[in-house]
């Protein structure tokens, strides 16, 4: 199917809400360059919104870095969210709706795997998370 | 900076133990000369017409030079560690804050180097490789230094530029009101949680004071809805409706009602209308205006 993520960008450090500004801004460039179309462009733009602000919320802080994908037939971002943080213990429920160790609405991962093509999580308890989540120029998720 | 960053850094500008143990035995020679060379540096840097703007007097002078000839003896101390960077950029802050221009500050290094070449080409006389490798040490130091300088400069810019944007923050939100009783409330940029707390507060003195009823948002500035976003705009619009007044939001883009549709975002407690104008007129008819068309195409409200 696609291509492989062949151009790296260099990591974008999280660490206070004008980051998760700069990450969106950063992945719309990119995803822009790449040919998205703007509902695309703002659906990946807020999926980064959504796990930049819970690295924020539950981390304190970590790195968004993009992988980019253009010579296929079908360009791609993929983009890797990591912190050291505490870690999520119950990953399905995280994923449900309305589920929050907080006092946000619950919908942040949720929200944002409904945005992506696709999306992986790993997390240990203790050792931190990683979020992936991957877009496709032309989307294979029926919308 | 980290004690990471900072080794990080000397690997990157390959200083070494050696380069430590170099300087280290250059300590005599540094005490021996600190006194002319900071003179002479004195005397070069104030044949500058716009240098000598920042010595007003005696007191100021006596009291840099002072300040140099410790830095120069310190130069090869050794013990280049957190201690050394802090002092670095706390002198690289002081310099910016007297506004004397970075690149001014960098080349006051010039007379320093050639100076010290010099006096160690006299002291190292006959030992021309020796001279090299030791002087090739101090430059490396004076990079680091140089490297620290401009990350205090910038670090300072960077504060000023913030301090801006938070004004702007503050000028960036008016409640406007348009009608007795209607007040308009563009929203323009990101809503963070600082924000979104800010817009709130304003609007509901807003509300109170001009004893509005009906209340438009419009977002059409605001390039992202996430489920914080949005959860602040709901929260700003439940504290409205406490105050007895009512938001019409408008202005939601077609990309971000796909994405809050997406999302699972529930907005179904928002009343939104299109665009601005939809939602004065939706105002309007909610206060019991009437717009009529006048003759010569100008339009007159009526009360109802």
């Amino acid at each position: 199917m696609a291509a492989p993520f062949e151009k790296y960008l260099e990591p974008l450090a999280i660490e206070g809400e004008r980051d998760i500004v700069s990450a969106r801004e950063r992945v719309r460039d990119a995803a822009r360059g790449l040919g998205f179309s703007a509902v695309e462009l703002t659906l990946l733009a807020t999926a980064v919104s959504e796990i930049a602000r819970n690295i924020i919320e539950y981390a304190g802080h970590g790195t968004i870095s993009l992988r980019l994908s253009d010579s296929g037939r079908n360009p791609g971002i993929e983009v890797v969210a990591e912190d050291r943080g505490p870690g999520i213990e119950n990953i399905e429920l995280a994923l449900q709706d309305g589920y929050s160790t907080r006092r946000s609405l619950g919908m942040g991962l949720p929200g944002a795997r409904r945005l992506v093509d696709e999306f992986q999580i790993e997390s240990t308890v203790g050792k931190g998370t990683r979020v992936i989540l991957r877009k496709w120029k032309t989307s294979t998720k029926a919308a | 900076m980290t004690e990471e960053e900072l080794s990080h850094r000397m690997k990157v500008i390959q200083f070494t133990e050696e380069d430590v143990a170099r300087l280290k035995k250059l300590s005599p020679y540094a005490r021996e000369y600190a006194e002319p060379v900071i003179e002479e540096f004195y005397r070069h840097l104030l044949s500058f017409e716009e240098m000598r703007a920042f010595f007003p007097d005696r007191r100021t002078l006596d009291y840099v030079k002072r300040k140099q000839k410790e830095y120069f003896v310190r130069l090869t101390e050794g013990d280049y560690g957190m201690k050394y960077v802090e002092d670095r950029l706390l002198i690289g802050a002081v310099h910016e804050k007297i506004d004397l221009p970075i690149k001014t500050y960098l080349a006051m290094y010039a007379y320093y180097e050639n100076q010290v070449a010099s006096r160690l080409r006299a002291a190292f006389a006959g030992h021309a490789d020796e001279a090299f490798d030791v002087f090739l040490s101090l430059i490396k130091l004076i990079r680091l230094d140089m490297i620290l300088a401009i990350d205090a400069y910038s670090l300072r810019r960077e504060q000023t530029i913030r301090q801006q944007e938070e004004a702007i923050r503050e000028l960036s939100t008016p409640v406007l009101r348009i009608r007795d009783r209607l007040l308009i409330l563009p929203i323009i940029g990101l809503i963070d949680r600082k924000r979104a707390t800010q817009i709130t507060a304003q609007l509901l003195t807003s509300i109170r004071n001009a004893r509005a009823r009906v209340i438009v948002i419009d977002i059409t500035g605001v390039p992202v809805v996430d489920t914080d976003t949005a959860n602040h705009l709901v929260q700003t619009v439940e504290a409205a409706r406490l105050l007895g007044a009512q938001v019409i939001t408008t202005g939601l883009s077609s990309e971000i009602a796909q994405t809050i549709v997406r999302l699972g975002v529930d907005l179904s407690r928002l009343n939104t209308v299109g665009d601005l104008q939809g939602g004065v007129e939706e105002a309007e008819r909610i206060l019991g205006y009437r717009v009529i068309r006048g003759e010569g195409g100008s339009s007159y409200l009526e009360a109802g």
